[in-house]
């Protein structure tokens, strides 16, 4: 007696947690569609011919694959690409660089104006680029000569960036003060406790900084749009992408297998470096 | 705030100590040094600029010259276009913005539930976020064409009603939001990460009292991660206010008028359904070259983003708090 | 310490460039010799194959004629670029400009960003007056100041389907628009929720069936002799807005016409639907005939003005005027060496010629269109003659640039949607609109 009793008590709470697994999975697998079928109709259309793209047609009839060989030596792609890299290489590794010792200095230094400092940082983060735009395209195209280049994207980084500052600095808070202060003891200057001790603490923060900002550079349509514009020598590839469709009289099915070949490095990026990124996007939220 | 300064007056302080003060002084500015360049020049400056040009009439090619408030009027009073802007802005943090942080905290309870495949769901809920929004732009207005898109097709396969998506001004902004749902992969991971950072008792507690599901998600899960959802809250506001890249390209591919001719886009297709305030001061400073207009609703932004900031500073002191 | 040290430098050094901000422009500076050796900078704003390989082939002929001077040609330039690029000037700017609108002639003109052309002219002992096409002397200067000259022209007319036509046992193309309103109506065949083939995209985003090229048609003013917009005093804009919006109607309504149209190829790609034969006429520019020729399609195209409303049948023949614009940057060092480039390309007689041939577009010069080299093909004569048309008319020149006619645009849009019920309403609303946008664009 007792025993069939605890039996049919167990079979429930299975059928139970069973019926709880398929509803989550159920739910999980409609997400999915959502959020894959975008990216699916995307792909089948880059592979459609000129004829079929401005059907009906959701499956191609034939697959040309050499869109993406016709985008790719497009006049410009490539140069579109290399800026992309340099804006987006050259700006991670400046606004790294000058954003480490001012987030540590905000994080492990004591001293008068510290908060105001910190307020700062997080008004600037929060300004809307849009803001001061006018006075800065004056400022670089009258002062200095260089609209119609990326540097005055580029610049700006070697100045420290606020949303770096403020991740970097939220980790390094994490750090506890027993490390730094051993290393002082030891004798050691601010800059090479912060290089020695510190840099190596906070590689995976460092590495989900550099990631967001890379991305962030590698996103960017306005900035280019202000200050590249008119130089299609300095396009990069959002901005690029998105006269392709005037610029270069095409259809559906070449914009979409541009759109492609933008998204697709950013994914393969991801998949390398999923956990520096989940870890970071965790950090600008919760931790602090 | 936490008082940081010292209470001691300097003649209090002997020659040593306060030679070393000197350095440690000087060794946290040389820290900070990029920084307060790059505040002084890229932040301070232009904005004191940008105040200034406001009450100038600037072409970009004459001097400018004072004209007081009359930018003013005209953005607030004759402009056709920060009005609607504004009303779309409002719109845009209703529903977007709510709808963004439901659906990220959906999704984000979803991903802790998973017990199998949960590392490869949570890679394809993510990856849309990584999307360049040019891009992801692109595709949509693509997927959503009125008269050879995919899902139209589908709906129309289905039975369904097929609305006319970007080219509609009624549906435009609801397939912006479309569009913002599909890249909630950052609201997920937070939401996420801060789901599992429930304590467990306190579950385990409720259950004991007999709670359902509901309860516990009401009386358990929200007060613990409140923090999260103002923040989410906030930070879209203020994204939503700088919403630029989408609206511009998703009406530049839907309207057709994109490169080509010498014809010029103004923004906001289908009628002004899509213009946001950034795209106000393209159009006013770039296209029309009335500087000091454009500087009125940049200012009218700026504000408008540092009371959401302010707002941020105040309710979540984590955000300021540091060790002392 | 050492990029702190390079910091300080550079913040020392934008310190002492922001004391000179928002000091502005300096005043035309044109001494340069036109005989040294030196590089132009030349923006056009052509983009497709052919177009490209024509002007690069004009501006060698140039170069061959001036050795001494090199041009660096930019091409794709659109306009908000060039607004953008004109404003700064700069080591990247141009010395010379082209544009696909006149739209900016005015702003261009009032804000000193484009050169006066008339010292130069003068000196040269060309009269514009009677060396240009008038109607395009005409809208290349503003208020008096000629700060562009017209390099080549466009005029707008109607193309269509004859294959079509013949099928319909339509004889001839329509003079006036309730011809025209009946044959676009025969020649539509609908399919399911579409069409099969519709006989005329009436719609304002339709391509160029944009409210300036129906204006002309209806002999619309824009503005009153004190410069004030009269649209809703003008007989001639309602008299348009309604017929487009009866057309509209006739033909299944904006929102089916719209769906359609985003089913469409590109203008400017290969899947033109009038190249398609999805759409059986179209209101469009002379380069259309080129683009329809070089595509080879398999149906023969006719060409006519486009029609008139029925009271001014007299004035069958006219169309809208348009053109490109050719300018000096007030910004460039090298305004001689400069006009001798526009010197060349604006009023050379065989340059002028050539080119039109090469890319089909109307010469802006009363020479060229007498030349005998000029190209003889019928529908591309059809265009020479509207652009010859003294009724052929151009949108007026604005301080603030065409943002007049992109708001007139914008109620026409809401008219043809039915978002605007009220026509008289709307083009009050009009008035006002720009004339408060124009006050904010005048001087301070």
């Amino acid at each position: 007696m007792t025993r069939t009793m605890k039996m049919s008590r167990t079979s429930q709470t299975l059928s139970r947690g069973a019926l709880h697994w398929i509803a989550v999975h159920a739910l999980a697998v409609a997400a999915s569609l959502f959020f894959v079928l975008p990216f699916l109709f995307v792909f089948l259309t880059a592979v459609m011919s000129d004829d079929q793209a401005l059907t009906r047609d959701l499956w191609p009839r034939t697959w040309e694959w050499g869109n993406f060989g016709t985008v790719w030596e497009t006049p410009g792609f490539l140069t579109w690409w290399r800026n992309t890299l340099l804006y987006a290489g050259l700006g991670t590794v400046l606004a790294v660089c000058s954003s480490l010792p001012v987030a540590y200095a905000l994080a492990k230094f004591r001293f008068r104006g510290r908060n105001v400092m910190m307020m700062v940082v997080i008004a600037a983060m929060m300004l809307p680029p849009q803001v001061i735009i006018v006075p800065m395209y004056l400022f670089w195209a009258k002062q200095l000569d260089l609209a119609g280049t990326l540097w005055p994207l580029i610049i700006p980084f070697a100045f420290g960036n606020a949303f770096t500052i403020f991740l970097l600095r939220q980790f390094l808070l994490t750090i506890p003060k027993e490390y730094t202060e051993a290393a002082r003891i030891d004798g050691c200057g601010e800059l090479r406790t912060l290089l020695r001790v510190v840099v190596p603490m906070a590689k995976p923060a460092i590495a989900a900084s550099a990631l967001f900002h890379f991305f962030y550079c590698w996103n960017d349509y306005f900035g280019p749009q202000i200050y590249a514009s008119e130089n299609p020598g300095a396009w990069t590839l959002s901005y690029g992408l998105e006269s392709f469709k005037g610029a270069h009289q095409t259809d559906w099915n070449l914009t979409m297998a541009a759109t492609v070949l933008v998204m697709a490095p950013v994914i393969v990026v991801f998949f390398f470096a999923q956990k520096a990124f989940v870890e970071g996007v965790t950090l600008t939220g919760v931790k602090g | 705030m936490s008082p940081v300064a010292s209470t001691v007056t300097p003649a209090a302080v002997p020659p040593q100590l306060r030679a070393k003060r000197r350095k440690s002084a000087l060794r946290t500015l040389g820290f900070l040094s990029p920084w307060l360049i790059g505040f002084s020049v890229f932040f301070a400056y232009p904005l004191i600029a940008t105040v200034y040009f406001s009450f100038m009439k600037y072409d970009g090619f004459a001097d400018p010259t004072w004209v007081g408030l009359r930018n003013w009027k005209y953005v607030f009073q004759d402009s056709p276009f920060f009005w609607p802007a504004l009303t779309n802005t409002a719109w845009l943090i209703l529903v977007m913005v709510t709808l963004r942080v439901a659906f990220g905290l959906g999704i984000g309870l979803l991903i802790t539930k998973i017990k199998t495949g949960a590392g490869v769901f949570r890679t394809l809920f993510y990856l849309p976020y990584l999307a360049p929004p040019v891009a992801a732009t692109m595709a949509f207005v693509f997927l959503l064409n009125p008269g050879t898109g995919p899902t139209n097709t589908i709906l129309a396969k289905l039975g369904l009603g097929t609305p006319d998506w970007f080219n509609d001004a009624a549906w435009s902004k609801p397939s912006l939001t479309l569009l913002a749902l599909w890249g909630i992969g950052d609201l997920m991971v937070i939401f996420m990460a801060s789901l599992l950072d429930v304590p467990k008792e306190q579950y385990e507690a409720a259950e004991l009292d007999g709670a359902n599901a509901w309860h516990r998600f009401r009386y358990v899960t929200l007060p613990n991660i409140s923090p999260i959802v103002l923040f989410a809250v906030i930070t879209g506001m203020i994204a939503t206010m700088q919403y630029y890249t989408e609206p511009l390209v998703a009406g530049k591919v839907a309207s057709g008028v994109i490169g080509g001719s010498g014809q010029q886009f103004e923004p906001g297709y289908p009628d002004k359904s899509t213009l946001t305030m950034p795209q106000v001061i393209y159009n006013l400073g770039f296209q029309r070259f009335d500087t000091g207009a454009a500087c009125v609703v940049a200012l009218v932004l700026f504000t408008l983003a540092m009371v959401c900031t302010g707002i941020l500073m105040r309710r979540r002191s984590g955000f300021m708090s540091a060790e002392d | 310490m050492r990029r702190n040290r390079l910091a300080i430098a550079a913040a020392a050094a934008s310190i002492a460039v922001l004391a000179s901000a928002c000091t502005g422009s300096g005043g035309s500076a044109a001494s340069d010799d036109p005989n040294a050796t030196t590089t132009l900078t030349f923006w056009h704003g052509w983009s497709s194959p052919g177009e490209v390989a024509a002007i690069e082939k004009n501006i060698a002929a140039f170069e061959k004629k001036r050795p001494n001077i090199k041009v660096k040609v930019v091409k794709g330039i659109t306009g908000d670029k060039l607004n953008q690029a004109l404003r700064t000037g700069g080591s990247q700017a141009p010395d010379v400009v082209s544009s696909f609108t006149t739209d900016n002639v005015g702003r261009f003109c009032t804000s000193g960003a484009l050169a006066d052309l008339g010292p130069f002219l003068d000196k040269a002992g060309i009269d514009p007056d009677t060396t240009f096409l008038p109607q395009m002397a005409k809208y290349t200067e503003h208020d008096g100041t000629r700060c562009t000259v017209p390099l080549l022209g466009d005029a707008y007319g109607l193309y269509y389907n004859k294959d079509a036509f013949n099928e319909a046992g339509i004889k001839e193309p329509p003079k006036t628009l309730s011809e025209f309103d009946k044959i676009a109506e025969k020649l539509t065949k609908t399919k399911g929720d579409g069409y099969e083939r519709l006989g005329f995209m009436p719609t304002y985003q339709g391509y160029e069936t944009t409210v300036e090229h129906y204006g002309a048609q209806f002999g619309v003013t824009y503005f009153d002799a004190d410069g004030k917009s009269n649209t809703a005093k003008d007989p001639a804009v309602k008299a348009m807005f309604s017929w487009q919006k009866n057309l509209v109607e006739k033909l299944g309504g904006f929102r089916k016409l719209d769906r359609y149209r985003t089913s469409l190829g590109d203008e400017w790609g290969p899947k033109h639907p009038f190249h398609t034969g999805q759409v059986a006429m179209q209101l469009d520019g002379e380069w259309r005939g080129k683009m329809a020729a070089d595509a080879d399609l398999d149906f023969e195209v006719g060409a006519a003005p486009f029609p008139v409303p029925d009271d001014q049948v007299d004035d069958y023949g006219k169309g809208y005027l348009s053109g490109t614009i050719l300018g000096i940057a007030n910004t460039s060092k090298k305004q001689n060496a400069a006009w001798e480039l526009v010197r060349y390309l604006s009023t050379d007689t065989d340059a002028v010629v050539s080119f039109a041939n090469d890319i089909h577009n109307v010469p802006s010069t009363t020479a060229a269109l007498k030349s005998p080299k000029l190209n003889s093909d019928p529908v591309y004569r059809t265009f020479v003659d509207i652009a010859q048309h003294p009724k052929s008319s151009h949108a007026p020149s604005s301080v603030n640039g065409g943002a007049f006619l992109l708001t007139l645009q914008d109620y026409g849009v809401a008219y043809e949607k039915g978002r605007e019920k009220d026509l008289d309403a709307a083009l009050r609303k009009n008035d006002a609109q720009v004339d408060k946008d124009n006050e904010q664009a005048q001087a301070g």
